[in-house]
């Protein structure tokens, strides 16, 4: 068997562990940025929606965006065997597998925007309606050789198809869900409902940026001339960026290194090198990178002051840093490296490659939200709402849904402690009242 | 102790705090008066159950109260000390310190959360005690044990003999400097909460019942009040109010502009939050809502903040160099 082939299909079967490992960041994303008492919930049910997602793309997903079709949708390849395909230069089920880990990963960054409220049931309603009717068009269009294709819209791993499509379908979610019990006051002002536990957050970040080697250098899907580290290494300048710039302006702004702010620069990076990581200079990455820190800061700021609950940010990191990731080629596409597309603005390609990202971005993040906010308020009007009670969104999902907590010893003596359920906290106790008081 | 009495007192200190409320000093004074009333009533009460004060004693107030710097709303800080150093004094004495802190309680100043209160046998000793635990705190010098000795402090005795207060901290300066303890309490009052950004923009509460205000405690105060008491411990003074600690440092170690500087700009601060806080309760009462301020009022808050940096640095330097 040809040696190209076999190395090919390696190095893109590591890549698709890597980006299934990623799903084990967003559990400790998503379980650290919020209360214990969700957390056997958020774990379980995201582990649930991968097996959901997994099954749907192998049934019509992968034939809905690489099969046979039109401009819009591919129609053949359905219940897909394990065949190699031709002229594809790697194993057909290693290509496959790395595509159904991206359709996971789209429908994991959706589900951030319900956390902590939806029923299971929707979870699990929501993962198979996403799966078919949402995810496959974008992804068909951008990747499957749809009409966003033909006009040379740059995406190289996502920015758009994966990231922003999962925050779209976020969006429409929060927005039909409601903010949480205790988010805002009656005046106006958010409380902050701290995550319970900063060290799975801060080890998310990592898992999710060493998985985002297999997701962008694996998108070359081959090992031709090793291109894959110069999009490692793009990668990895932009996250760093996205780290020091999310710490910087929250310490000029607020005047303090605020540590969920700094995390959400690094994922904000990553998303937004997402789309340019092939068709940019190193330079370029550092600055794309910057960028999008300082972006999720205030995008967080504006979808709060809107009184929008995102409990994970999965609308400021994947949404408004994806829109960022999908314009910024448009600025920084260097000839040499635009493979797909035209050089960027500052490489005289002129408007031309910008106003078909802006295009892309905005036919692909409107489709995602309307076509979620349809399928949720259908669901909504069949599935008697889309949202737990407030007994049960206060007792915790963990019990409601599933029985058990996650944290079984520590919840049940809390609740034990105060001598009833828990209530939401309205702030945080600030260190220095926690002393004997010196004045 | 007489509930209609004590409800009573409350109702004399709702209806007079918003005439007692013009200036920080005659405020102070009001809550003294209560404190007056409470305690009289308590001792009244005590007495005709237990018979007559055992000893000598004074019955001393910390924390802001102490300093005379409470605001509206307030919580209670104090201790006691007597001459009889009997189990009997003890008790009697622990009897009148509950009574008060429920008097007080009644009389709208909520419990202390650390239980620094006269009911309490760590704040409620003879003098002998007093002195041995003193030394203990000094020996000790733990974390916690510095912490008692700031909050001692602020001591000022308001019934009684106050030659005992004095005693006592005359017997804390001196163990202090022997045991070179100024570094440690510096250290343990380093931690303030910035009120300025580095844009020069007023740092305010971004989540929260308190969004878009500023802490005047922990922003403003804390370095005024802890420097001022830092220098009580250099400079042994015994007063407490953080502007005649600022004023009883000699010359020889803080230049007269710099302490008239300092002694304007707290002036300020107490008079800023008499008029701004939001003074619902105890914790509103720190709080300032910047938005409604006009600009004027913006500038001088920020420069109220940047001097109160300015002492405290000024005063983390004189110590440094001993």
């Amino acid at each position: 068997m040809d040696t190209l082939f076999l190395m090919n299909s390696l190095w893109v079967m590591i890549s698709a562990v890597l980006v299934i490992l990623m799903i084990g960041g967003f559990i400790l994303l998503e379980t650290g940025s919020t209360r214990m008492k969700n957390a056997g919930h958020i774990a379980g049910k995201t582990i649930l929606t991968f097996g959901i997602s997994s099954i749907v793309f192998w049934a019509v997903g992968y034939g809905l965006i690489f099969g046979e079709g039109n401009s819009i949708l591919g129609f053949s390849d359905f219940f897909y065997s394990g065949y190699d395909v031709e002229g594809l230069g790697l194993s057909g089920a290693v290509f496959f597998l790395f595509q159904l880990a991206f359709a996971g990963i789209s429908l994991t960054i959706a589900f951030g925007g319900f956390a902590e409220r939806a029923k299971l049931s929707v979870y699990l309603v929501f993962a198979l309606l996403f799966s078919v009717l949402v995810y496959p068009f974008i992804a068909h269009w951008i990747w499957g050789g749809g009409w966003l294709a033909e006009h040379g819209k740059q995406d190289f791993a996502g920015s758009t198809v994966v990231h922003l499509t999962g925050a779209m379908a976020a969006l429409a979610a929060t927005i039909l869900l409601k903010p949480r019990i205790g988010k805002f006051n009656k005046d106006g002002s958010a409380n902050n409902i701290e995550g319970h536990n900063q060290v799975f957050t801060a080890l998310s970040v990592l898992l999710l940026w060493v998985g985002w080697f297999g997701f962008n250098a694996g998108s070359t899907v081959s090992v031709d001339g090793a291109f894959f580290g110069f999009v490692a290494l793009n990668t990895n300048l932009a996250a760093a960026a996205g780290t020091v710039a999310a710490m910087l302006i929250s310490w000029i702004v607020l005047g303090k290194a605020d540590v969920p702010m700094m995390l959400n620069g690094a994922l904000a990076g990553l998303v937004a090198i997402t789309a340019s990581c092939a068709f940019v200079d190193t330079w370029a990455s550092v600055i794309i990178g910057l960028i999008a820190g300082i972006l999720v800061f205030y995008s967080i700021r504006f979808f709060e002051s809107k009184k929008i609950d995102d409990p994970i940010f999965a609308l400021s990191v994947h949404g408004t840093a994806g829109v960022w990731g999908t314009l910024s080629t448009g600025f920084f596409a260097t000839p040499e490296l635009a493979t797909v597309g035209n050089p960027g603005l500052f490489y005289g390609g002129g408007l031309e490659q910008l106003g078909v990202q802006a295009l892309g971005v905005v036919a692909s993040g409107a489709f995602a939200f309307i076509v979620s906010f349809i399928i949720l308020s259908i669901m909504k009007v069949t599935m008697k709402g889309l949202r737990v009670t407030e007994e049960e969104e206060i007792i915790g999902l963990d019990i409601s849904e599933h029985g058990s907590y996650g944290y079984p010893e520590l919840v049940n003596k809390e609740a034990a402690v105060k001598g009833s359920i828990e209530i939401p906290s309205t702030g945080n106790v600030p260190l220095s009242s926690q002393r004997p008081s010196v004045n | 102790m007489n509930l209609s009495h004590d409800s009573n007192i409350n109702g004399i200190r709702v209806k007079r705090l918003s005439d007692a409320s013009f200036s920080n000093e005659q405020l102070n004074h009001f809550h003294d008066f209560i404190y007056d009333q409470v305690l009289t009533a308590a001792l009244c009460k005590v007495s005709k159950e237990y018979g007559n004060p055992p000893s000598p004693f004074s019955f001393f107030v910390m924390g802001s109260a102490g300093r005379m710097e409470q605001s509206i709303w307030s919580d209670q800080d104090h201790g006691l000390v007597f001459t009889l150093k009997t189990d009997e004094a003890q008790e009697y004495f622990l009897k009148l310190g509950k009574e008060i802190s429920e008097g007080l309680e009644i009389a709208g100043y909520k419990k202390c959360s650390g239980s620094v209160m006269a009911s309490n046998p760590l704040w409620c000793k003879s003098m002998e005690d007093w002195e041995a635990q003193l030394g203990l705190w000094v020996g000790e010098s733990t974390w916690e044990s510095i912490r008692y000795l700031l909050i001692f402090a602020d001591a000022r005795s308001i019934h009684g003999n106050p030659g005992l207060v004095s005693r006592l901290k005359e017997k804390a300066f001196d163990e202090v400097k022997r045991e070179h303890l100024l570094l440690r309490m510096l250290d343990n009052t380093m931690y303030m909460k910035k009120g300025v950004g580095v844009l020069g923009q007023l740092l305010v509460e971004t989540h929260g019942a308190y969004t878009g205000s500023i802490n005047l405690k922990e922003t403003a105060f804390l370095p005024f009040v802890n420097a001022a008491r830092l220098l009580s411990f250099y400079g042994g003074i015994k007063e407490t109010p953080t502007l005649s600690r600022i004023s009883l440092v000699s010359d020889v170690m803080m230049p007269d502009q710099d302490k008239s500087l300092y002694s304007k700009n707290f002036s300020a601060l107490l008079d800023y939050r008499l008029k701004h806080g939001c003074n619902r309760d105890y914790d509103s009462g720190h709080y300032v809502n910047t938005s409604k301020l006009t600009k004027d009022e913006k500038k001088s808050l920020k420069e109220i903040l940047k001097v109160g940096e300015q002492f405290y640095e000024h005063v983390r330097r004189m110590l440094e160099r001993m």
